[in-house]
This record gives structure tokens, C-alpha cells and sequence, in this order.
């Protein structure tokens, strides 16, 4: 360990949606390294230890060495040409640098989706149509006395929120912390988060639908069949044992992952749970969040729909914003070949999208925004070198429950924010278009 | 006289095409409806720099070629004819209010979405959200028919109000979700979760389907309404056989979970329903 030590206190954690921000960092400044993380969980640490500065270049065209400037020029260019651009990723970084990727799909008439597309977007459909009883985590943490995690594996995809919010801690009206609280866990499978529970119902998988419908129904004073259990794996006694559950707690919540929302159902099964949750509140409190991934997804998801009206999936070709998934999100769009530029900001598809979308990838114009090397980057045409969110750059994120959160960075980087890259990016692109892209189709749905 | 135009040039990016209307190209001439402005991916273009337009406007159009990239043809058309030779892309005819739409070969998702009269036939598939709401919208499809003679997507009729939607081959997952009233038909497969979130209108089946736990058996009848229903969609061109016209069906109730006045409707040879 170096001499120049600083201690950063209070910090933010931006790996998981919890967004932790009681870290108390020591910092080696020689080494540009983050050398502990107190009160960070196993998660955090790795998070903390990994992002150091490594030697890259702070650009590529393809693949050689450029400088930021070069890049920016090159990626406006591509951006003001493209008839179809897509601009995905935004979870990971901050709102700062997302208000600007907005801008830029609005000002070439191009389409702005999220990582949300591919893991909470189905909750996104449902919130529309069905609406979302909501609270802070700090609620849930002194009221909550039923708490109920469906499709999720929090202790390993997001520790602290057993420890800090939702299962353990003590709070304003659960002064026993944990054993003022009874806690379900829903899933297809035992994983670590089981023994975590009081109550632990595996169901069938792709039958969480059914589940969810037969325990409205019996909220609702109506009958279920008991061949429920041959469907779902669940028996009519359980089931009603949790409704009785539901009905009687003061506070209740669900937390709900991606185990609900990327299976067969999708949106109608985060649908179902929010509008459980709806009808619960005929009797007792209840409220349903999902539990989110990324740092800063849900911050993608406030910035967006800020700016456009929408959460994700939104496209600006004719001028104004549509939404519409499965037309305007990136798997769907990629797949059927229809985007011709790409700018991908600290997410990596070609890691985790489906083979159709990446080989479309491969065939265009691909620009990327990252502090890594990861396989997005290395078929990008454009590859600027970033620095880390919440580790080099300052901003705000948004916690899982929409509280958003101001980041203290911990030591300063040689490579430019993403706010700083994408600024330059939609300013060289303003002065090649003249401004905004003309909206293309308005006059023409005139007629009436 | 119709109008003919062939795709000359396919688009590299989608083409948002919603001129495409019989309606609108009323009484225009071949020239002028080559200049006539379409949306080619963020930027305005003529329609002649895709399609080599010939003859007149007469209320009947005739598109010919690979139109997979081409959305939105015959959007709120109210009277009139269009002749698709080929497949076509997304939003074929959304609210649409009269006139018909024949399609020869397969058509992308949002099928009518949101119409209110008038017809569509497609000949080969249909993709997801056939005759449904939009996103964020209640009401889906509010009159009129449209008839798919292979498989539909996911989502058949989500949100239908009235009207009828008559399937020759399979429907996806959640057929006639949160209907509000109206007719499906399916000749093939029914997949998981049909008629979830009803509140009225009739499903039919002929084959057996797994239903959701909120529905319920009622009884076993031979619905006059389904003979006549059946009859016209025979004279649609989709294939009904006797048995389908003269046969008894079960009747299941649902949703349970909503008014449950909706209904369900499986030929009995079929074997039996089984809930899910």
C-alpha cells in the first residue's frame, strides 16, 4: 500500500441497483487503486477492486489507436448519416450522460432503448397498463412486516438488500427486525436466498402466470380449482395459506426479479403481480417494486422517461417520440436487421444478446462508450475508453426505488467521462445536421 | 383503372408508408402518386424512388413484392381495396374504419390494430398482437374482421371490443386477453392463457386447450349464434367442416378474476378441456 492515502466516506456503490451509498473507501492515489471498502458486500468489493485504471487507448477507429477528438468526429459522422440509428446500453452510467444520449436520438431521429429491454421492459409494459403501487426502500425497511420476493435470487444478485432494507434490519414499526417479519420467497428453484425465507414455494417452471392468477382470484373470494397444483406445482392449501398471509399483514411488499419478467408471460406476468398487489390494497397496504440490476438502469428509466414520455424503446424517426416494444427495442430491431449505426454506451450486447442481433451488429457501424475492452467494443467500429462511473466521475444515479442518489468519486481518471464524450459527440452532430433532423413525417398523417 | 406499384428498390431501413391508402391516393395519377412522400427511416422520400407506380387511382390499389420493411400501409383507410402480392410489415391497416386489405403472402405484427371497420385477409401468418389495443391503450379492436388463414402471434386480440378475428391455423399465448367483448375463432391450436383478463366476447376452439384456473365449466351446448358465426367464416375461405358448424361445444366461463361473461367455446370432439 502507497503512502498517498485518501479515505472517501459515504460513498456510492453503483454495481447493483441497491446503489449502497455508506461505503467508506480507502484510496491509494499513486496507484489508482481502491484498496477497501467498508461496508461494501462481496459484490461491492469486487466492484471496488477491479476498477483501477488500465492502459488502453482512449479511442479506437477501427482498431487503431485515435485520439478522443478523432473519435468523436468519426462517430458523428456515422451518427449524422444513419437513416436507423439505435442508441442502447445507458445502465451504467450516469443521468448526467443519458440526458445527453437522449438528446442525441432526438436530435439524428434515431431510437433510444435500455438495457431495461431485456431484463424490467416487460415490467415497463405492465406499469402502463396496469399502474404501480410503489414505495421507497426505506418504507419497506420500517413497515414492511410480509415481504415477498418472487423470480429473484437476492443474496447472491443483490446481498445487501436482505441486510440493509428487506429482510434483517430493524425499523421504525418492526423494532425486531427480522422477527417481525415473514418472508416468502417464490422461485422455480432452491438457491442460496432460500434459507432466507420463512416460507419458500417452488412453482413450476412457467407457470408463475397461473400462480399469481389463482391467488387474485382467491384474494378476490373466488374458487380455485385444486388441479391448480398439477399446473403450477403448488397446492390450494399453500396458496391459500398466502392469501390468508396477505390479507392480514399490515405492510406488504413484493419484490420482484427477472425470473417473472423474461419468462413465458413477460409483461402479463409482472402484470399479474401488479395487479395482486392492487387488489390486496382492498384489505391491507401493499406494494410491489421490481428488483433491478444494473447501478443506474433505473435512473435510464426516470431519464428517459423524463425526456421522452417513455421508459425505453423509443423512437424519433418521424420527429416526436413512439413507443413501442417489440418494434423499438434493440433484440427486435437488431434481429430483423433494421438498425444501419449503432452507439452503445457502457453495456456490452454482443456479450449477452441473442446470435441474430450480434451478426447485425457485426454488418454495422458500430460506436461504443465503455472503460473496459469487452466484445461490444471489440466490433466496434468507434471505441472511446470511458471513465467509471462512481469510481472516477461524479453524477446522480437512481436507486431501485426511484430515490436518486448523488455519486462520490474516488479518484480521478486519464480517460473522459461519458457525459464529456457523448457532449462532444452530440455537439459535432448538431453542427453537421444544422440542428435537429427536420422531423420526417408529421405532414404527412395530416390528412383527415 | 387501379393503381399498381411494384417495389423496385427495397428499402434499406424500414418505410413507414401509411399513404399507402386508398383513400388518400383518390383521384391521383401514377405520377403524381410517385411523388408522394413517404418516411424512409428518419428521413422523407418519394414513393417512386421505391415503387414503380402505374395506372390510375380508382379506389382499388395493387402493391406487388417483398414489403416486410414497409409498415403501415392502409392506415385509417375508410373505403376502398388493397391487393397485396407479397408479405407485409408491421401496422397493415391500423384504424382502419371501411374498405378491405388482402394480403397474399405474411404479414408482421400490430395487425389492425385498433380498427373499426372493414376487412383484412391474410392469406400466409400473421405475427404478434393480431387486432389489438396499442400499447398503454384498453381497447383494442372495435369492429370489423380480420382473417388470418395461417398462424397468429402472441396476444390475438388484446383488448377487443367488437368484431370478429378468424384464425385458420394456431394462435399464440394469451388469445383474446382482456377482451372486452367480440369473436375469435380459432381453427388450430389455442396456446397458453387465452382469454386472460376477459370480460366478454366468445373464444372459440376446435381443438382442446388448457385454460386458466379462473375459468370454469358451464355446459355443453350447441350454440346457435356459433352456426351462423361458422357459416361466415366459411364464406370468408377458411375451411369449416360440418362437424365444426353441427358440433357441440363446452362452454367455460371466464374471467373469473373479472366479470366472467366472457366464454370459452371448445368442440366437444375435441376431446376435454383441461384447466390449467
Amino acid at each position: 500500500m502507497g503512502e498517498n492515502l485518501k479515505v472517501v466516506r459515504d460513498a456510492t456503490c453503483t454495481f447493483c441497483g441497491c446503489v449502497c451509498d455508506d461505503m467508506h473507501l480507502t484510496v491509494d492515489l499513486d496507484q489508482k487503486r481502491i484498496m477497501k471498502a467498508e461496508n461494501a458486500c462481496i459484490l461491492g468489493k469486487a466492484w471496488f477492486r477491479e476498477h483501477g485504471i488500465e492502459e488502453r487507448p482512449l479511442a479506437l477507429i477501427g482498431g487503431r489507436t485515435a485520439t478522443t477528438e478523432e473519435a468523436v468526429e468519426a462517430a458523428a459522422q456515422i451518427l449524422a448519416q444513419a437513416r436507423f440509428p439505435l442508441i442502447y446500453g445507458l445502465s451504467d452510467t450516469t443521468c448526467e450522460a443519458q440526458r445527453v444520449a437522449v438528446a442525441i436520438a432526438d436530435m439524428i431521429g434515431g431510437t433510444v432503448d435500455t438495457t431495461t429491454s431485456v431484463c424490467h421492459g416487460p415490467s415497463g409494459i405492465a406499469f402502463e397498463g396496469v399502474g404501480e403501487s410503489t414505495a421507497s426502500l426505506g418504507e419497506i425497511k420500517n413497515r414492511a412486516d410480509l415481504v415477498v420476493f418472487w423470480g429473484g435470487n437476492p443474496a447472491e444478485a443483490h446481498p445487501r438488500l436482505f441486510s440493509r432494507y428487506a429482510v434483517t434490519p430493524k425499523g421504525m414499526f418492526i423494532p425486531n427486525g427480522r422477527k417481525d417479519r415473514t418472508v416468502v420467497l417464490v422461485d422455480v428453484r432452491r438457491t442460496p436466498s432460500t434459507p432466507a425465507a420463512d416460507i419458500f414455494i417452488q412453482v413450476k417452471p412457467r407457470s408463475d402466470f397461473e400462480v399469481l392468477w389463482a391467488l387474485r382470484a382467491l384474494v378476490k373470494g373466488r374458487k380455485v380449482d385444486p388441479s391448480i397444483e398439477r399446473r403450477t406445482g403448488v397446492s390450494l392449501a399453500v396458496l391459500e395459506d398466502l392469501v390468508a398471509r396477505m390479507k392480514s399483514c399490515r405492510f406488504g411488499v413484493f419484490l420482484f426479479g427477472m425470473g417473472l419478467t423474461m419468462n413465458r408471460g413477460r409483461h402479463f406476468n409482472s402484470g399479474a403481480l401488479l395487479a395482486l398487489a392492487t387488489d390486496l390494497n382492498e384489505f391491507t397496504h401493499w406494494v410491489a417494486k421490481p428488483v433491478r440490476g444494473h447501478g443506474n438502469v433505473t435512473g435510464a428509466d426516470n431519464v428517459v422517461s423524463w425526456q421522452t414520455g417513455f421508459p425505453f424503446g423509443v423512437n424519433f424517426s418521424r420527429g416526436y417520440p413512439r413507443f413501442n416494444p417489440g418494434e423499438f427495442t434493440s433484440v427486435d430491431l437488431l434481429t430483423r436487421r433494421e438498425a444501419d449505426a449503432a452507439l452503445i454506451i457502457a453495456s456490452d450486447p454482443a456479450d449477452n444478446f441473442p446470435k441474430a442481433a450480434i451478426e447485425h451488429l457485426r454488418r454495422i457501424p458500430v460506436i461504443t462508450l465503455d472503460p473496459k475492452a469487452t466484445p461490444t467494443t471489440q466490433l466496434a467500429q468507434v471505441a472511446f475508453t470511458t471513465a467509471t462511473y462512481g469510481i472516477n466521475v461524479s453524477g446522480t444515479v437512481y436507486r431501485m426505488d426511484d430515490v436518486p442518489i448523488t455519486l462520490r468519486p474516488a479518484f480521478e481518471s486519464p480517460y473522459p467521462s461519458d457525459e464529456q464524450v457523448l457532449t462532444a459527440i452530440r455537439d459535432r452532430v448538431r453542427a453537421l445536421l444544422g440542428g435537429n433532423r427536420l422531423p420526417a413525417g408529421a405532414p404527412v398523417a395530416a390528412a383527415s | 383503372m387501379t393503381l399498381t406499384l411494384t417495389l423496385r428498390t427495397a428499402p434499406t431501413v424500414p418505410l413507414e408508408a401509411d399513404v399507402l391508402s386508398p383513400d388518400r391516393l383518390s383521384g391521383v395519377s401514377a405520377l403524381e402518386a410517385a411523388k408522394l412522400t413517404v418516411v424512409h427511416g428518419n428521413q422523407r422520400a418519394d414513393l417512386g424512388e421505391f415503387f414503380q407506380v402505374g395506372g390510375a387511382a380508382d379506389g382499388e390499389l395493387h402493391l406487388t413484392g417483398d414489403l416486410a420493411q414497409v409498415k403501415q400501409i392502409g392506415t385509417g383507410m375508410a373505403r376502398g381495396r388493397i391487393v397485396v402480392h407479397g408479405s407485409v410489415g408491421m401496422h397493415l391497416g391500423a384504424g382502419m374504419t371501411g374498405g378491405e386489405i388482402v394480403v397474399e403472402g405474411d404479414a408482421g405484427d400490430w395487425v389492425g390494430p385498433e380498427m373499426s371497420g372493414g376487412r383484412i385477409v391474410v392469406k400466409g401468418n400473421a405475427g404478434h398482437m393480431l387486432g389489438s389495443a396499442r400499447r398503454g391503450s384498453q381497447i383494442g379492436v372495435r369492429g370489423g374482421e380480420i382473417v388470418v388463414f395461417g398462424n397468429a402471434g402472441n396476444e390475438v386480440g388484446n383488448g377487443m371490443r367488437r368484431g370478429l378475428i378468424a384464425i385458420g391455423g394456431d394462435a399464440g399465448d394469451f388469445a383474446g386477453v382482456n377482451m372486452l367483448a367480440g369473436t375469435i375463432v380459432v381453427l388450430g391450436r389455442l396456446a397458453w392463457r387465452a382469454g386472460a383478463g376477459m370480460r366478454r366476447g366468445s373464444i372459440i376452439s376446435m381443438h382442446p386447450a388448457e385454460l386458466l384456473p379462473t375459468f370454469s365449466y358451464a355446459c355443453d351446448y350447441a350454440p346457435e349464434f356459433l352456426r351462423v358465426c361458422l357459416r361466415h367464416v366459411r364464406g370468408l375461405g377458411l375451411t369449416i367442416a360440418d362437424s365444426h358448424v353441427n358440433g357441440r361445444y363446452q362452454r367455460w366461463c371466464g374471467d373469473g378474476i373479472e366479470l366472467n361473461r366472457g366464454e370459452v367455446l371448445i368442440l366437444d370432439s375435441a376431446g376435454t378441456a383441461s384447466r390449467s
